[in-house]
């Protein structure tokens, strides 16, 4: 028998998603009989006064939470987020409800020896509520009480060998795509660079180091499965530079529609028939360079031309491969809107090589001079891509010493107010308006 | 790093007397703060000893949740827990 | 409920601290085909919608069905999770970024029991627990965030709006239909910690009112100085104020008009509440993505400035979003993303085809950039 009454969220268990109402009255229903005999740790009806609590907010149209300055374990600023209810009389089980980020697995692959530990944990001390996974990419566990925190926390580490994530202004939980683990388009080892990064910069990630949130995230490719161009402030994509790849006779299944080389790698098998495969009209008329041409059954690029968007290895992924020479590009600054509108991440590094070999050698340097601009000169509370904003982005080249190409604008200014530096200008700017006199009258 | 950052007993002296002197207006501050205290100083390393702080129990965090502030151990009225302890 | 203890000594906290330890090494996760075949793939195709296959160099394949689920999960949830992973595919699973959660596995006739496996598994409620699909030309599961559930600021429901959208669209959840992907994300408040500005289709919860002040009590819940500094639009300053009591007590003023609903002075301060159940609503959001595939990534644009909470299942919302991609769908050529489809026909096509009112609140006036959205031609369809 449930707690509360929920006529509201019970209307959220029919239709085909899959719904959380009915998963957390299940997870309710496991607690109440508690058939494994779990010796909780918070209260076992915590998930009854979730939906409680959540019925009630959708009867008002408001939130009940409000927020709490819990920031962590200790010496940790972050991975901790304190939260409380404002009807802790009516809901006690969620009068306390603090969430923890458990830094995920790159790639999100788990073992079920290690989902279960975990499950079994979050059980006995916490609400057996989770977010597979939160924004940043970090497992959620949500909803604990403070005395749990150092208590989970000792498990984790002791006997799961796991960390926390990040929150707060520490690096945040550092997020990649699968990369080459399963993906043939990934130009670099996403997995591995991401968990190198994460481990690589632990005191930033554990401890607050600069005036607000920073993100890195990796994708694989230009595809962008991850949306870093859009939301890290620094985005590791992968690219090439060589030529991409092109194997001729399956360029030409291709062509001929045989059913083994489907366009698209069958994003397309569906209800809509959108007739047969034409190479002309779907590969070549959408290249944005128009860099490609298809003549006597050869497909031939124009690779110095070719902007590596990846549309027609994505349409024709047997017969086309990413080139072999392959690294990664860098771009910053990208934010959601507050407070000055969103902002996409701009290209600061046009290719670096990504090598394990040297420890990411090439990367961790444009990293850390941009950390140390950011450390000195960002105003509490302004995100990297504000600051560059605010500075210029010749500034940015400046501190992390990149050489300015045609490469990092759209298109050069459109207005002539270039503010010249006095060393910039040949003789400087003293100059002896005595000598000026002498050709020129008063 | 400067013999002020270096010198543990000193720094902390230092931070303490800076956010005694403050405290009657607020209780919690930015990392960037601090770079008063120590003006000779790189951020990377205020940070580490700033934070070394809060291991040894001198200072604590507080979080908004996308921002961290430090104050002094059990200093203000919002401390980092309610009404748990 | 007696207080079991790991042996943490809350007094001697550094006492065999483990600390800076990181996440677990992606290596001792990877199902042993993928952990042979890694960097050596060859191509894939998706199979049907919701089934994969990656084939590698070396001939090897693995077969995947990914799954939708809400991202709030259980214990009990992910438990059955792991049952179905012990049962097909050796104790190996994974969440992709979109909260979707894939199972491999190493043959193609395994493919066919863990699918049938998979599409019996129901709630009691009727819903499906884990629906294959969210794969090629079709709509994948919504990235979101917290909602009422968890969060002080939201201005609507997450995993409520998400749900009763997915129910709406999954149909494409399920088929190929599409010109194109198409993403649906999800965020509670304008901070966006979902990042949806670009999202084919973004829902956003917005407040409209600024925040309320509990003048009794504010000075004694929160320091006023981090209320003041906490506004990003320094639209608060501290004031005195007058109770009905006659009593003066320190306090703060908003200029309201300077507003922005961000939340950002009730995270610092409890006395100075924003919910509001006529104020907030949701925005919705439209065009944009993060794929550099043809077309420069691109920022979504507001396509409805303000839709009430109609909870529980937000009809006018969906209907919205429903006219979208339904325009979308009739009108799009073949791998055309909805932004790039709606500058080819233009803005002011797509509000006619998409049966969406253009109100004066979706022009930019916000900061400078304000001006580089408005018409500087008289290049327009009528």
């Amino acid at each position: 028998m449930a707690k509360h009454e929920t006529p509201l969220l019970d209307q959220l268990e029919s239709g085909p998603w899959p719904s959380f109402v009915s998963d957390l009255k299940a997870q309710a229903e496991r607690r109440a009989k508690n058939e494994e005999g779990i010796e909780f740790q918070i209260p076992s009806d915590t998930v009854d006064d979730l939906l409680g609590i959540l019925e009630l907010s959708f009867k008002h149209g408001r939130t009940h939470w409000k927020h709490g300055g819990i920031v962590g374990v200790f010496g940790y600023g972050g991975g901790v987020i304190g939260r409380y209810c404002d009807q802790p009389q009516a809901f006690p089980g969620v009068e306390h409800f603090h969430t923890m980020r458990v830094n995920q697995p790159a790639g999100k692959y788990y073992t079920t020896d290690y989902l279960r530990t975990l499950t079994k944990l979050w059980d006995f001390r916490g609400s057996g509520i989770t977010n597979m996974h939160g924004a940043t990419g970090d497992i959620i566990l949500l909803g604990t009480t403070t005395p749990q925190i150092e208590e989970i926390f000792h498990t984790l580490t002791h006997d799961m060998g796991q960390d926390l994530g990040g929150s707060g202004s520490n690096l945040r939980t550092p997020a990649d795509c699968l990369g080459q683990s399963r993906c043939e388009y990934s130009c670099y080892d996403t997995n591995a660079m991401v968990y190198f990064l994460t481990n690589e910069y632990q005191d930033e990630l554990h401890r607050p180091a600069f005036p607000y949130k920073f993100k890195f995230k990796l994708d694989g490719c230009p595809n962008c499965c991850v949306a870093s161009i859009a939301r890290s402030d620094m985005s590791f994509i992968g690219t090439w530079r060589d030529d991409i790849r092109v194997d001729q006779d399956a360029v030409n299944k291709y062509v001929e529609n045989d059913a083994a080389y489907p366009a698209n790698a069958g994003a397309f098998r569906g209800s809509k028939d959108w007739g047969p495969f034409d190479l002309e009209k779907e590969v070549l008329g959408l290249c944005p360079t128009k860099c490609m041409k298809f003549e006597n059954q050869k497909l031939s690029i124009d690779n110095a031309n070719c902007t590596r968007c990846m549309h027609c290895i994505n349409v024709m992924p047997r017969a086309l491969k990413i080139g072999k020479e392959t690294g990664c590009s860098i771009l910053v600054g990208a934010k959601a809107p507050i407070l000055d509108g969103a902002q996409m991440g701009s290209l600061l590094v046009p290719f670096v090589e990504v090598n394990p070999d040297n420890d990411y050698e090439a990367i961790t340097e444009v990293i850390e001079n941009v950390w140390d601009w950011w450390m000195e000169e960002g105003k509490n509370r302004e995100r990297l891509g504000e600051l560059i904003m605010r500075q210029g982005f010749q500034k940015l080249l400046e501190v992390t010493g990149i050489k300015a190409q045609p490469q990092h604008v759209q298109y050069p200014r459109t207005n002539p107010y270039i503010f010249w530096k006095e060393d910039e200008v040949e003789g400087g700017w003293e100059r002896d308006v005595e000598e000026y006199r002498k050709h020129h009258q008063r | 790093m400067s013999d002020l950052l270096d010198n543990t007993e000193e720094a902390t002296k230092a931070v303490v007397a800076f956010l005694e002197k403050k405290s009657k207006s607020k209780t919690k501050f930015y990392l960037k703060d601090f770079y008063k205290v120590f003006p000779d100083d790189k951020p990377r390393m205020i940070k580490k000893v700033v934070n070394k702080m809060v291991e040894r129990e001198i200072l604590e965090y507080w979080s908004s949740g996308s921002t961290t502030m430090y104050g002094l151990k059990g200093a203000g009225i919002q401390h980092s827990s309610e009404g748990e302890e | 409920m007696a207080f079991i203890s790991t042996g943490y000594n809350p007094a001697k906290p550094m006492e065999n601290r483990i600390t800076d330890i990181g996440p677990k090494d992606h290596n001792d996760f990877y199902p042993p085909v993928i952990k042979r075949n890694k960097g050596k793939w060859s191509h894939h195709e998706i199979l049907e919608p919701g089934v994969l296959v990656h084939v590698a160099d070396s001939g090897e394949e693995v077969y995947t069905v990914r799954v939708g689920g809400a991202r709030l999960m259980s214990t009990g949830h992910i438990n059955e999770i792991c049952d179905i992973a012990d049962k097909h595919c050796d104790g190996h699973v994974r969440f992709t970024t979109r909260n979707n959660i894939e199972f491999m596995v190493d043959s193609k006739e395994k493919v066919e029991p863990l699918k049938n496996d998979l599409a019996a598994r129901k709630f009691d409620g009727g819903s499906f627990k884990f629906p294959i699909g969210g794969t090629g030309a079709g709509i994948t599961n919504i990235v979101h965030t917290q909602g009422w559930l968890h969060c002080h600021t939201p201005a609507t429901d997450a995993s409520g709006t998400v749900k009763a959208a997915m129910d709406e669209l999954f149909a494409d959840f399920q088929d190929h239909r599409l010109p194109a992907q198409l993403r649906v994300s999800m965020a509670c408040c304008l901070n966006m910690c979902g990042a949806v500005h670009c999202s084919d289709i973004a829902i956003l919860g917005y407040h409209r009112k600024p925040p309320m002040l509990d003048h009794e009590y504010l000075d004694k819940v929160c320091e006023i100085p981090l209320a003041v500094s906490a506004c990003p639009t320094a639209a608060i300053k501290p004031s005195k104020q007058l109770l009905a009591n006659g009593t003066e007590v320190k306090s703060v003023a908003v200029k309201n008009e300077r507003c922005m609903y961000c939340g950002n002075c009730y995270t610092m301060c409890p006395s100075m509440p924003l919910a509001d159940t006529e104020g907030d609503g949701i925005v919705l959001m439209a065009g944009g993505k993060v794929s550099n595939r043809i077309s420069d990534p691109k920022f979504s644009k507001v396509v409805v400035g303000f839709l009430p909470n109609e909870m529980p299942r937000w009809p006018s919302m969906t209907k919205a979003i429903n006219q979208m991609v339904n325009a979308y769908s009739n009108g799009a050529n073949k791998y055309e993303r909805l932004g790039d489809w709606a500058e080819r026909i233009g803005w002011e096509k797509f509000f006619e085809v998409c049966e969406l009112e253009f109100t004066h609140h979706l022009i930019d006036d916000f900061r400078q950039q304000a001006y580089m959205s408005w018409r500087q031609s008289t290049q327009f369809k009528f």
